[in-house]
């Protein structure tokens, strides 16, 4: 067992011990006690030296297609229309014939890697990106699929702890002004709410504060951000109050760490209300900052994203809306493109803004849905009618792709293959259990030895699975 | 004895005696091969398909699908047929990867396993644990305790401490041990008056002690305190959790079960019982009659989650009952033998075989049924959507059974025919009925229970979990390790009453001590056994094994009575002592986590203290008891106690998390304790608290003394010196900032109204708007004014529009803060090519006019931007839009201002963003008490 994570356990479970107590303890030896004590989300120890130190996780939910995207499969022009020699993979539905794709493909960079213009601006940092063509999952549904890539554990009425939380309590926060874990969601949540981001047996300072980025009111961002009664200088003046009579009641006591945690954390909150507004006001920003990602809904949340991350928010999640957008059952062309339209410039912003800033070397950025769609056609389903239900693929779980870029990983780097139509995985094929391990990994955890004991066992992220990838590590 | 008890019997055979040439054979030409080739993926708990290579009994028992030998015919076993990598998609090629056996080393396996796998003897086992000594699987064992020992759980804590040298504290003040008492045993603060009878009672302290605890142990809010610490034990919630489809998510009668608990706790009724009530309830009581009541006791179980897969449903009741009521980890063998415990697969689905046959199918009404006009209503309305749902359904199950002659009108087998559309309708009406029926509130009291296969189904065990892969039928009965017997297969139904008797037995070694440690838990922080629901072999062991026991034994032989249990311990030292003393330097060297509890631990209050004590001290609280749930979290905020809260299982408001509250999906032991500033947030800007605040103080505005008033209500104390002098100098000091900012129409820099500018001196009139619609700032309420010049004038966070003549001009006020010089920007448009424009004007109060610019009607917009402005503190500019020439056709305008601090001390300030409407600033007393509820001594227990 790691020590450093002995410790912290053992710190949640016995915060109402004495600071000198807590000081004392030899599981706590080589640990910044003090800081622990004060705060949960006091920075932690990884169990090696990171390459990433934070994350954002830009998720395409519904499933965005990879054979439309990053996958370029010249084969499926060619056989436009007619039955996949092999016939289809099965996934949730029936599809048809083979379908080409309506976007265009080229090479990109210096890397030379293919992308199609549903990405052009993203296409443009080709040779910062790290993609994974090889990605497959277990099943074709939105819900489990989703557990999986947020939590480890498929099942949907088995509630794990997600990335974000597992990542938190790992690394803690570099900022105690802010959430350690941000999800931002557009106008709701998505498939399966809010346990994507849910902390369940780890304790609630680890769950993802979720921000409908939809406000741009920041005192509608963030619940009791701001006093509604009182002025900023009224409040000091009751602070220093509440604090005055802590500190008398103190010195008639011991010190006592839990006592001191809230005496501490008093401050923070007061300090939390000026920099959470300031952190997600955009308008801070210069002009040709906010040209960079576009004065769109989804460039101000790219752009409140890298704030974040910025001011020390350890794990960064922005999702394409509410729902599962990206499900592009019929018309591909039309819907994708739009979708396309609207995250394109604000992720390739991104992307040159954190680089530009020396921010992309140690923060690590994850683009994906939670699988991707079939290079087969959806046939409609009998008994639904429309004249729309046309020219869209399906669920494929079999082989999809994501990409990484910064952290660490290997810029202008292509990895595995589907097969020659893009259905299913079959070169490095890389289940998402692998990419959790390699990103604890880039994180500087071993992913078997970032456990938390619950329930009679230590529980981690990728359960009793996962490899780490070590051919994307720069 | 291994760990591998119970299960399969033939790896438990003791191996036979094997020649020394034998071992020598395996040491030289087997050893090294398992070592090259095998060992990385088969070894022990983590072995690949669960074959572990890395003992005798491993090789015996195979994978978890099959086995590998064939002692009879070692050259057909499956191992060496897929070492030989054999044509046949059935036999795996191994190794998986590198190179191919030798043919040697394939030839030397296959004599060994002729030989009958001789295997050095202390390699035989791979664990050395014998499960039998493990103290929690050993019978209770009290200890008997001397004639003089005084106080039993004094003479064991003493005891110990004695051994380490440490020295308790002594006994804490009346005050302390009394708020202390309150929140334990309450949940709520202590009654000032309620208080000083004790303080002022003169007799001897044990006596008028036990006084307290009895009084405080009788109060019906003692049930409310202790059902809520067992509804996170079973994962309490008002909703089934994530349900696909839009379906209605929450139970309709959750609160039926947790009013039981609140009566069955005041009732003080008799743990053994009330776990029988629990789990099988409806075996146990006569349906007509009055003791119906404890059919709600089975929402213990039923109030699980609901949508996903049975086996998990299942096995989530399975690991409530198990973790809650015994501290084991049964949940872990549902895939493999469990890794440390002696609980075998094959055990674990013994026993989900009685909760397989135990299904949710009825809720019978246990409170009186309703009658009278309204109820009629309700049912007539209720039975229409009902028949909505059938109309719609049954012609497509008629046309589907037609269809589907093998399946006939079996309507279970014909739902999943529907198509996606006719799911979605029917989902449609059928939440359209659960909705009516549940925000009703009219339908009687009912139990959700579960009842028993009337012909249960055998049960197979589920190959690593997986219900497509059934292994060998397993009986339904009991956990060996918990039996005192050897278990024998279940004889009644689904044998539910007969596990819940199993246990709710003395002779459960696990079951009293479970509570025991749980009700210790409850009031010091922490547990004798600290892994609150694991006493498991990897679980820690109790720091007063002793004390464990006796509690344990003490409690049966008390009729299990929780109440006694509470008595006896409060009546100890150990919970009466101090949290601090003078030893406390001298004991934490010796014991720094105070396990031996040498001093009384401090603790915050919970989520639930927290917010009651806050209610109970302004005077808020409405105690009813019992009833539907109430959201606590959104307005119309509830003033009832937190054990009533609406508790979303999936979508739980994070402010519950913040505060440490249990995970509804799964069963708590114990929650963490955490300080982090989001609690903070919510205890300083919520305005539900502000709220409560504000009530508290005007309960004090009648009293002569307001500030003791508030400090015996907060504290059930009187202030002290230090604390009136602080009191004074912060209402004064904060009365006189309100003073200051009197005549502010809102909360920030900015107001908005009307009036004029005399363009040669700079003098400005300025008349604010006097109401506020909500979203906009007015005149008066009537909107246009008619046949008054002031008409239309208004102004929202975008713009507005002027009065009639340039003495009524639209006008926004910023006052400067402090010495600052701006930049101010901001665009001004007018949208309507109608009328002749209008003018607007930057003008400062010392300064005077610093901007004066017709827009004019065609022109659309222009931009009011200054690059630099000197102001000194309470200067105020004013930013003005006049009708041009008198004219206000059409004169709607937007002019966002933004105004830049040059030197980036301040944020900006942004016109449309910080648009507020009136002050709403709290007053100096409230703002007082509001401080009083965010101190360390009101929010901790000493």
């Amino acid at each position: 067992m790691n020590p450093d994570f002995s410790s912290r356990r053992a710190f949640l479970r016995h915060t109402g011990m004495g600071m000198g107590a807590l000081g004392l303890s030899p599981f706590l030896s080589g640990l910044n006690a003090a800081d622990r004590s004060l705060n949960p989300l006091g920075p932690g120890q990884p169990h090696f030296a990171p390459k990433a130190k934070r994350v954002i996780h830009i998720f395409a939910n519904g499933g965005p297609s990879q054979v439309d995207s990053f996958d370029y499969k010249p084969a499926l022009t060619k056989y436009n229309g007619q039955e996949a020699p092999g016939g289809n993979l099965k996934t949730e539905r029936r599809t048809g014939t083979l379908m080409q794709s309506p976007f265009k493909f080229k090479q990109h960079g210096q890397s030379g890697l293919w992308a199609s213009d549903l990405f052009p601006k993203v296409a443009k940092m080709a040779d910062d990106l790290c993609v994974i063509n090889s990605m497959y999952a277990n099943v074709p549904n939105h819900e489990p699929s989703l557990m999986l890539m947020n939590t480890g554990a498929e099942r949907v009425n088995v509630v794990r702890p997600s990335m974000g939380s597992w990542v938190t309590y790992g690394l803690g926060t570099e900022n105690e002004n802010l959430p350690g874990f941000v999800s931002l969601c557009p106008g709701g949540v998505p498939i399966v709410e809010t346990q994507n981001w849910r902390s369940a047996f780890l304790p609630g300072a680890y769950q993802g504060a979720h921000i409908d980025t939809k406000n741009s009111q920041i005192s509608k961002l963030i619940p009791d951000i701001k006093n509604r009664r009182m002025p900023r200088e009224l409040q000091r003046s009751q602070i220093d109050l509440i604090q005055e009579m802590n500190r008398n009641d103190q010195a008639n006591q011991l010190h006592d760490s839990s006592v001191e945690a809230r005496i501490h954390s008093l401050e923070l909150a007061y300090k939390m209300q000026i920099e959470a507004s300031d952190a997600f006001d955009v308008d801070h920003e210069p002009q040709h900052i906010r040209d960079l990602y576009g004065d769109t809904l989804h460039g101000r949340q790219m752009l409140i994203a890298r704030r974040l991350v910025e001011r020390g928010v350890r794990f960064v999640q922005v999702w394409h809306g509410a729902g599962q957008p990206w499900d592009s059952h019929s018309e591909i062309a039309k819907n994708h493109g739009k979708l396309g339209a609207e995250a394109d410039q604000p992720i390739a912003a991104l992307l040159q803004d954190l680089k530009q800033r020396g921010l992309l070397e140690d923060t690590l950025v994850i683009w994906g849905g939670e699988f991707g769609r079939t290079p087969s056609v959806e046939l409609p389903t009998p008994g639904r009618t429309g004249p729309n239900l046309k020219l869209g693929r399906d669920h494929n779980h079999h082989g999809f792709t994501m990409w990484l870029a910064g952290g660490g990983t290997k810029g202008g780097f292509q990895y595995g293959k589907t097969d020659e139509f893009g259905y299913k995985a079959v070169e490095n094929p890389m289940h998402v259990h692998d990419l959790h391990a390699t990103i604890l990994h880039l994180l500087g955890f071993d992913h078997e030895k970032l456990t938390y004991r619950y329930a009679g066992r230590d529980f981690r992220l990728t359960d009793v699975h996962g490899e780490v990838f070590h051919d994307l590590i720069a | 004895m291994t760990a591998a008890l119970g299960s399969d019997a033939m790896a438990n055979e003791p191996a036979p005696d094997f020649t020394a040439a034998q071992i020598e054979f395996f040491e030289k030409e087997i050893r090294p091969v398992l070592a090259e080739y095998c060992l990385d993926c088969h070894t022990g708990t983590k072995a690949k398909v669960g074959l572990q290579l890395n003992h005798r009994d491993g090789w015996l028992k195979g994978s978890d699908y099959r086995p590998i030998v064939d002692l009879e015919n070692p050259g057909e076993s499956l191992v060496i047929r897929s070492l030989q990598q054999v044509d046949d998609k059935d036999v795996p090629a191994m190794p998986e990867k590198g190179e191919k056996l030798p043919g040697p080393a394939i030839a030397a396996l296959t004599e060994w396993i002729g030989q009958g796998l001789p295997w050095p003897a202390e390699g035989a086992g791979n664990e050395t644990i014998d499960p039998a000594n493990h103290w929690s699987f050993k019978p209770v064992a009290p200890e008997t305790l001397p004639e003089d020992a005084g106080h039993p759980i004094d003479y064991f804590i003493h005891r110990s401490q004695e051994t380490k040298g440490l020295t308790p504290a002594p006994r804490a003040d009346r005050a302390t041990r009394y708020r202390r008492a309150s929140f334990s045993l309450l949940g709520l603060p202590p009654n000032y008056e309620e208080q000083n009878l004790f303080l002022k009672d003169d007799r001897p302290d044990e006596e008028a002690w036990a006084d307290v605890v009895d009084t405080l142990l009788n109060s019906p809010h003692y049930g409310e305190r202790f059902a809520r610490h067992w509804m996170d034990v079973a994962r309490y919630a008002d909703t089934k959790g994530y349900e696909a489809g839009g379906r209605e998510r929450r139970f309709v009668h959750s609160y039926t079960y947790r009013d039981w608990l609140i009566r069955a706790f005041n009732e003080d009724m008799p743990y053994d019982q009330f776990l029988l009530y629990q789990l099988a309830g409806e075996q146990l009581v006569d349906w007509k009659k009055p003791e119906r009541e404890h059919l709600a006791a089975l929402g213990f179980l039923s109030l699980s989650k609901s949508g996903g897969a049975q086996e998990l449903i299942l096995d989530d009741r399975l690991d409530t009952t198990f973790r809650g009521t015994m501290a084991l980890t049964v949940s872990c063998a549902r895939c493999h033998d469990h890794k440390f415990d002696p609980i075998s697969t094959k055990e674990y689905y013994s026993l989900y075989g009685v909760f397989a046959n135990s299904r949710i199918k009825d809720e019978p009404t246990i409170g009186a049924p309703p009658t009278g006009p309204e109820w009629e209503k309700y049912l007539a309305e209720k039975t229409a959507k009902q028949k909505a749902v059938d109309d719609y359904l049954n012609p497509i199950l008629e046309r589907l059974a037609e269809e589907n002659p093998d399946i006939g009108k079996r309507p279970l087998q014909l739902l999943p025919k529907l198509t996606i559309q006719e799911k979605a309708q029917r989902d449609r009406l059928q939440r359209a009925h659960d909705t009516f029926v549940i925000d009703s509130e009219m339908e009687p009291d009912k139990a959700i229970i579960l009842k028993d296969n009337p012909r249960p189904g055998q049960q197979a065990v589920f190959v690593r979990g997986n219900p497509a892969r059934r292994g060998d039928i397993v009986p339904r009965q009991f956990l060996a390790i918990a039996s005192p017997e050897p278990p024998q297969p279940f004889q009644n139904g689904s044998g539910r009453l007969e596990m819940a008797q199993a246990i709710a037995s003395p002779d459960n070694p696990l079951t009293a001590r479970n509570i025991v440690n749980r009700v210790w838990l409850w009031h010091f922080g922490e547990g004798i056994v600290r892994t609150i629901d694991d006493f498991g072999i990897q679980g820690e062991k109790p720091d007063h094994p002793e004390l464990l026991d006796w509690l344990a034994h003490w409690l049966v032989e008390n009729d299990w009575s929780i109440k006694k249990l509470n008595r006896l311990i409060l009546t100890s030292e150990t919970w009466q002592q101090a949290s601090q003393s003078e030893h406390f330097e001298a004991n934490q060297l010796i014991d720094p986590e105070n396990r031996l509890l040498w001093q009384s631990p401090r603790r915050r209050l919970d989520l639930e203290q927290m917010r009651d004590s806050i209610l109970a001290v302004s005077g808020t609280l409405d105690d009813t008891l019992y009833g539907r749930a109430v959201k606590i979290l959104e307005p119309p905020y509830s003033n009832r106690r937190s054990v009533y809260a609406f508790i979303d299982r999936q979508n739980l408001n994070p402010v519950f998390r913040n505060f440490d509250f249990s995970n509804p999906q799964e069963t708590t032991g114990q929650r963490p304790t955490t300080t982090i500033p989001m609690q903070a947030l919510f205890t300083l800007n919520s305005d539900f608290i502000q709220d409560r605040a504000s009530a508290f103080a005007k309960s004090s505005a009648s009293a002569d003394d307001r500030l003791t008033h508030l400090h015996r209500a907060a504290f059930a104390a009187d202030p002290s010196d230090t604390d009136r002098q602080l009191a004074d100098s912060f209402v004064t000091a904060y009365q006189s900032e309100i003073d200051s900012l009197a005549g502010r129409q809102t909360d920030s820099e900015w107001s908005y109204g009307y009036g004029q500018v005399n363009d040669e001196t700079g003098e400005v009139t300025f008349t604010p708007f006097e109401h506020w619609t909500g979203k906009r700032w007015q005149v008066q309420e009537e909107f246009p004014v008619s046949g008054q010049p002031t008409s239309y004038l208004y102004r929202d966070h975008k713009g507005g529009h002027p009065g009639h003549n340039s003495a009524h001009s639209n006008i926004v006020r910023w006052v400067a803060p402090a010495d600052l010089t701006l930049r101010i920007a901001g665009p001004v448009e007018r949208k309507s090519p109608q009328g002749n424009g209008i003018r607007f004007k930057v003008v400062s109060s010392e300064e005077g006019v610093l901007l004066n610019k017709l827009l004019p009607a065609k022109a659309e917009r222009n931009r009011s931007d200054l690059p630099e402005v000197t102001l000194a503190k309470g200067e105020q500019l004013y930013f003005i839009v006049e009708p041009h020439e008198n004219n206000s056709n059409s004169d709607s305008f937007s002019w966002n201002v933004i105004l830049t601090d040059l030197s980036d001390r301040y944020p900006k300030w942004d016109l449309e963003k910080s648009f507020s409407g009136p002050t709403q600033t709290a007053d100096a007393w409230s703002a007082y008490a509001h401080a009083l509820l965010n101190t360390n001594r009101f929010l901790f227990i000493d």
